[in-house]
């Protein structure tokens, strides 16, 4: 096989890579969000169920977790959509899991806000909503983005987990050309795609960095 | 008619009192300023009448309005909705300022008065301005909060508090974050408004600004009004052992 | 006359239709990195001893064959959910329950070799006391020389053995000494060795001998039957041998042709 027969042979399975990361980041940036503001409910029931969530979705590992959502159903109803549908199964293990991380960062950006904020905010006659809207979330954007650009770039890397349910992205298919021709080149090619991925993740996010950087 | 009317309030902490039956009512126009040590409970007298905190008991008044009324001995709230427009009444000034720091000087001024009152975006832009021009920070209102001084910031601040047209202001030790050289410029400002008679209630660790500025002087130490009146009499003839002992540190 | 060209138009489409959905797509779950039972082609194809004659006896049977390369550490799940009719991937059928799944004739002997690298002082299995040995996780050398296989025993004389993902890094291993020898299935001991020159060989005598074979669903042990049936009419007609000369492999295994 020629080096241009196999990238463009894993070029094939980066579209795949690529709908894991974007799909994942669609879903779990807001779920995160969710989740963070459950986390940090009043409601102590609430609070500490999604606690033990984000316990269980960040203490065991990303590849037990896909096997759980795709046959867990499987195993327990006889469901089999998960199974069948791949890319399904894999972005719902990969947005809960995402958006367990996503969660912790947001908690952090939030729980940071000085009181003062929302106590400028109240006298004013803000809304929580409008709160939380217009004066919380827009400073904790600033404050989280570093942390967030550090979990995307671990997102990029992390796609290729997606072997484990045997769905052919970039990686896995890799691996086959590796294994088939006896090459490692396969690999080398593997670890340019993924850095010029987060090539354009690091320069994406530092646009966004700069962006906000209009004040302090 | 007074503006303000607090009755009887009680505040703990934990079991702690911090306030125990705290009444002061402030007429339109007086102004009103409260010294005391620190833990003395002032800045949580202020907090309770902004709504910032709850009281454990006793009323609350603005313009006759009741936002707190007593039930047996226990402070019950009025709705969401009467508290939101009892809101409107006040403004408060902060220690820290509070500025909104992602937004310029223009808008930490205007969004509210947009957003909350819905007024007309010209109207409000010319108050603002007005307002700005006033503080003497015409030319800053692209700016933000990170590019001024302090002074400058407690400024914006009070601009803000101002641009709502309230029925009288808060200040919470307005010039104790600031650098002492600074102090003049906001006090000066406070001065302003007291000859435009704005309605003011103010804690401060200012003496000679407290008497100067106030018709009314309140030294509270433990929870408790210890002495109030005549400014001049309160801070240059104390009857109080304990104000006497807290004035002395000042001179 | 338009109506009745309209009407023989519309079942000619229905018929069509009829037929397209009558066909059987059988679904072979295939380790993609095994050469050369199943992996990937120059041209990026799946290819293989296994999946060329997975598609004779599909040709034989009028199905049509779809590749599916599974995860080799969750193929019987992967079996069980459905995600594909049978696993024929060079898979070792004496490890596999046959109260649970449905599993057909063996189609190849597996001998299980040590391969080794010249001047290892390797000739014999007793040579290989002491040594570090790398194989595959999960394959059937892994699972024969492990604690509980058939050949734990023999594995145990081992200084070490290593488990690697997959025999390509273990190879890489053994070429800078990183190990001694690797205990490998025979079809892909002798492809690695045609691939890698004369400096590598196996010990003549095998550790253990397995059975291939395909494994299906329970509930699919008629489907298995046609399947194994069809095979057979490849072994008469002489391709079960031609194709595995195409992949290298050595004939002596087939135990069908004996």
């Amino acid at each position: 096989m020629t080096l241009t027969a196999m990238i463009a042979k894993m070029s094939e399975g980066l579209g795949r890579t690529c709908a894991i990361f974007f799909l994942t980041l669609l879903f779990s940036l807001p779920l995160g969000l969710l989740v963070a503001l459950m986390r940090m409910s009043k409601n102590k029931v609430l609070s500490s169920v999604t606690s033990a969530c984000i316990s269980v979705l960040r203490g065991t590992p990303l590849m037990l977790q896909l096997i759980a959502v795709a046959y867990g159903p499987f195993y327990l109803f006889g469901y089999t959509l998960l199974v069948k549908e791949k890319l399904l199964a894999i972005i719902i293990a990969f947005s809960l899991n995402y958006a367990a991380y996503f969660a912790e960062i947001y908690r952090g950006g939030i729980e940071s806000m000085p009181v003062g904020q929302y106590e400028a905010a109240h006298v004013l006659g803000y809304s929580k909503h409008q709160t939380f809207m217009r004066i919380i979330m827009p400073q904790v954007v600033k404050r989280i983005l570093p942390s967030v650009t550090n979990e995307v770039i671990t997102l990029v890397k992390d796609t290729s987990l997606a072997f484990t349910l045997a769905y052919m992205e970039m990686f896995s298919i890799g691996k086959q050309i590796a294994n088939s021709q006896s090459s490692f080149l396969p690999f080398v090619i593997a670890g340019v795609f993924y850095y010029v991925m987060n090539m354009i993740v690091a320069f994406v996010m530092s646009r966004c960095e700069k962006a906000l950087s209009y004040y302090r | 008619m007074n503006i303000l009317k607090i009755a009887h309030c009680r505040k703990q902490f934990d079991g702690k009192e911090v306030l125990s039956d705290i009444s002061l009512t402030v007429d339109e126009g007086q102004v009103v300023s409260i010294i005391g040590p620190s833990g003395s409970g002032k800045s949580t007298l202020l907090r309770c009448a902004t709504l910032l905190e709850t009281m454990d008991g006793g009323a609350l008044r603005y313009l006759g309005k009741s936002a707190v009324r007593d039930e047996n001995g226990r402070a019950v709230y009025a709705s969401h909705a009467e508290l939101k427009e009892i809101r409107t009444c006040f403004g408060l000034v902060f220690q820290n300022f509070n500025l909104f720091p992602h937004y310029s000087v223009l808008k930490n001024i205007t969004e509210a008065p947009m957003l909350i009152q819905k007024r007309n975006k010209a109207e409000v832009y010319e108050t603002a301005r007005d307002l700005l021009k006033k503080m003497g920070l015409a030319d800053r209102e692209d700016a933000y909060p990170y590019q001024l001084s302090g002074g400058q910031q407690q400024r914006v601040s009070i601009a803000r508090a101002l641009a709502m047209k309230p029925k009288m202001l808060f200040f919470d030790e307005p010039t104790s974050a600031l650098d002492p050289e600074l102090t003049g410029e906001i006090l000066k400002v406070i001065r302003d408004l007291a000859a435009e008679h704005m309605t003011m209630v103010i804690v401060t660790h200012e003496m000679a600004f407290a008497r100067d500025v106030s018709d009314h002087v309140l030294f509270m130490d433990g929870g408790v009004i210890v002495e109030q009146g005549n400014p001049e009499d309160i801070i240059n003839n104390p009857s109080q052992e304990r104000t006497i002992q807290f004035l002395s540190r000042f001179n | 006359m338009k109506k009745l060209l309209a009407a023989i138009l519309v079942m000619m489409f229905a018929l069509i239709a009829c037929a397209s959905a009558e066909e059987t797509v059988f679904k072979m779950g295939i380790d993609a990195e095994y050469p050369p039972y199943s992996y990937m082609g120059d041209d990026g194809q799946y290819t293989g001893y296994d999946v060329e004659m997975c598609a004779k006896v599909c040709e034989i049977l009028g199905w049509t064959q779809e590749v599916v390369p599974i995860n080799w550490d969750t193929k019987l799940i992967q079996l069980d959910a459905g995600e594909m009719d049978c696993i024929w991937s060079g898979l070792t059928i004496d490890v596999i329950d046959p109260e649970a799944y449905s599993i057909s004739m063996a189609y190849s002997d597996n001998s299980q070799m040590i391969l080794t690298k010249k001047g290892s002082g390797i000739e014999a299995l007793a040579d290989v006391a002491g040594k570090r040995v790398g194989v595959q996780l999960g394959t059937s050398a892994d699972i024969l020389l492990s604690d509980g296989g058939d050949a734990a025993d023999f594995g145990a004389t081992f200084g070490e053995l290593v488990r690697y993902e997959n025999y390509n890094i273990a190879f890489t291993e053994l070429m800078a000494g990183a190990i001694d020898a690797v205990a490998i299935d025979i079809g892909v001991a002798n492809g690695k060795i045609a691939e890698y020159g004369d400096d590598y060989y196996c010990v003549a005598e095998p550790f253990a001998a397995e059975k291939y074979g395909i494994c299906f669903r329970k509930a699919d042990a008629e489907m298995c039957k046609q399947v194994e049936d069809a095979f057979m009419q490849l072994v008469e007609d002489g391709t079960y041998i031609s194709l595995a000369e195409k992949y290298g492999l050595d004939t002596a295994n087939l135990c069908l042709a004996k």
